[in-house]
């Protein structure tokens, strides 16, 4: 028999006891457990709203500004270039899009990968009031904006069906089925949206070719929105290789919102490790302290093994097994217990997030627990080991 | 092989100070067995442990088969515990959570040697506790968990026993029989210092040694020993 046999049979026979000890070491592993399970969860969330909100890109016609100048007198700017892209250079605008991103993801398909989403926009009056008419796209569109809800009525569903934005309903006092005209082009309210909270609710979406052709704007759009399905894209390359290839337009990556947002994920997650980690620091002081008096009981036992001929090295390294299973112990129970304190809190952190087990957190909250178990005893176990026998024997 | 010289210990400071021992000196020959007598805080358990390297001394000096002890580091300490010195405790130090066959194994565990269980049980049988080696400490009665003491006092095969009080918390009978083992050690050639208050018993040592004060008042060789 070796002495670690030796110790796990004593500490499977002081079952209370070690659970005890290790009870220190399974709070604080749960606490960092849980604030990782919740970050980590949150985090997922944004990367998961990231996706379905909002485009990569948006490509808009360059326009420059000149500055007139006669001798030194400033004569104010003169916007210089089209308010349209031609419709033509789409393909071109994709065929970059989808080759950047094929060649950073490592796509074979030869499939469209990226979503275009074009947009003409007009001003007309309907029923005598100014409005927004917006062409667009209906299939991309419904993509781009998953956030759409249509409360009344159905999606665009033919060339002379529009959707009208929940306030440009209540202004114009539009219903489902009603007739609007554009320039004397007859198109019917397919539906009506709910409330979004911006400009979408102002305005009205009609198929891109009817606006096109009632605005008597034949192959031309505003601007174009480009949506990528992955947060590791491209898009500064892209945007950078667009505006290379493509003469008159300017493109623009949006990634800088979403590294905002992660930014301000990960500030949380920061503030939540830290958090954690205060936690743990002072979960490390009760762990001592059980550790102190768990080894301050087994004074005399220490004498009796120092006795019968053990030395100080193997006095310490009893406990240090000890701390061992202790801290085994603590990290499973630590991991379970603070996954299940991320299911129960992480709801009403996050609003509404998904809490998962993370396993990869498992051997992080093992070797969490196993570090605080030793460090936690090997102090103690020291001063312990010093202690003359005889003294040991009295001082129980 | 244990000569002991001028050893005085002195515990405290100032009005705390206590001369627990003062000046004493013995010889114990090989195969000697001495009984130690005395009133209680006589110093008589100060003297076993000094010899032991349990306690240190203030002054004088302990010698061991030639070799000074009283001043050894505590490495060296471990191995005379691990083979030349070994002690019985009256109030039998086991440990509670281990079996008797673990207790008894625990020396040869911490020499490195893995524990040579068939040995273990051979002893325990020696002591009369061949069907005990399960049973813990507190499954045992008072006169068994000593003989499991003795046992594994045995285990690393000691020239010297030290043993403070062991049949101090016997009834008579019980007491006895341990005096007995105690006498089979002796008789295969082991030294044994034995701190006894049970004249009966001290009568059946070779050697009595009466300590008062921290010194030692009478040495009486006993002739009619066997
Ligand atoms: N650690 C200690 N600190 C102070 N005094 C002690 C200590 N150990 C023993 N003594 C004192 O030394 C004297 C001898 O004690 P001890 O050797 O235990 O006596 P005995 O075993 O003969 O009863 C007693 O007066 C006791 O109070
Ligand atoms: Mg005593």
């Amino acid at each position: 028999m070796k002495l670690y046999q030796i110790v796990a049979k004593d500490v499977m026979r002081r079952k209370r006891r070690v659970l005890y000890a290790a009870l220190g070491v399974v709070i604080g592993t749960m606490t960092v457990v849980g604030v990782l399970t919740m970050a980590f969860a949150g985090q997922a969330k944004i990367y998961k709203q990231l996706e379905q909100y909002g485009p990569n890109l948006t490509v808009i016609p360059a326009v420059n500004n000149l500055d007139m100048k006669l001798g030194n007198l400033s004569m104010g700017t003169l916007t210089v270039g089209d308010n349209y892209i031609p419709q033509s250079e789409l393909p071109a605008i994709r065929q970059i899009a989808d080759s950047n991103i094929r060649e950073v993801m490592k796509i074979d398909d030869q499939g469209n990968i990226a979503t275009l989403a074009p947009y003409l926009y007009e001003n007309t009056k309907v029923n005598g009031v100014s409005v927004v008419v917006v062409g667009v796209d209906p299939e991309p569109e419904k993509l781009v904006k998953s956030w759409w809800n249509v409360g009344k009525g159905d999606y665009i569903n033919g060339p002379d069906s529009v959707l009208v934005g929940s306030l440009a309903a209540e202004l114009l006092k539009l219903n489902v089925g009603d007739t609007i005209l554009f320039n004397n082009n007859e198109l019917k309210i397919a539906g009506i949206l709910d409330e979004t909270g911006s400009s979408d609710d102002y305005q009205i979406f009609a198929p891109l070719a009817s606006v096109q052709k009632a605005f008597d704007k034949d192959g031309m759009i505003s601007s174009l929105d480009i949506r990528a399905l992955c947060n590791s894209c491209p898009v500064e390359t892209i945007a950078d290789s667009i505006n290379k290839n493509i003469p008159g337009v300017t493109a623009i990556a949006v990634k800088q919102i979403a590294k905002s947002e992660m930014g301000l994920v990960d500030k949380m997650s920061n503030l939540m490790l830290a958090l954690g980690g205060i936690t743990l620091a002072v979960g490390l002081f009760g762990v001592v302290n059980t550790m102190m008096s768990s080894v301050h009981e087994r004074i005399k036992d220490i004498g009796i093994m120092r006795a019968v001929g053990a030395s100080r090295n193997q006095i310490i390294k009893v406990f240090i097994y000890e701390a061992l299973i202790i801290g085994v112990l603590g990290g499973i129970g630590g991991y379970f217990l603070g996954t299940a304190l991320a299911f129960a809190i992480g709801p009403l952190v996050f609003e509404g997030t998904a809490i998962s087990f993370v396993p990869q957190y498992l051997p992080l909250a093992l070797g969490v627990s196993i570090v605080v178990a030793v460090a936690a005893t090997i102090y103690p176990a020291i001063r312990a080991s010093q202690i003359r026998v005889a003294d040991s024997f009295r001082s129980v | 092989m244990l000569e002991i010289n001028n050893v005085t210990k002195i515990y405290g400071e100032g009005s705390a100070r206590v001369v627990a021992l003062d000046r004493v000196s013995l010889k114990v020959e090989d195969g000697d067995f001495i009984a130690i007598m005395g009133p209680s805080g006589s110093g008589k358990s100060t003297f076993l442990n000094i010899i032991g390297g349990l306690d240190r001394l203030t002054s004088g000096e302990v010698i061991l088969d030639g070799h000074r002890i009283d001043n050894l580091g505590e490495n060296d300490l471990v191995d005379i515990r691990r083979g030349k010195i070994a002690y019985v405790f009256q109030q039998y130090h086991l440990l509670p959570s281990l079996t008797a066959m673990e207790n008894v194994l625990l020396p040869l565990i911490f020499c490195g040697d893995g524990g040579d269980e068939q040995k273990v049980e051979t002893i325990l049988s020696r002591v009369g506790l061949g069907k005990r080696a399960e049973h813990k400490p507190s499954q045992l009665s008072g006169g068994e968990q000593q003989r499991v003491a003795i046992a594994r006092a045995l285990v690393s095969g000691p020239s010297l026993i030290l043993a403070d009080e062991p049949t101090g918390n016997m009834d008579q009978k019980t007491g006895n029989e341990i005096l007995e083992l105690f006498k089979e050690l002796n008789q295969e050639g082991r030294s044994i210092l034995m701190v006894t208050h049970s004249a009966d018993i001290a009568r059946q040592a070779k050697q009595i040694i009466t300590l008062q004060d921290g010194r030692i008042i009478s040495k009486a060789v006993q002739q009619s020993v066997r």
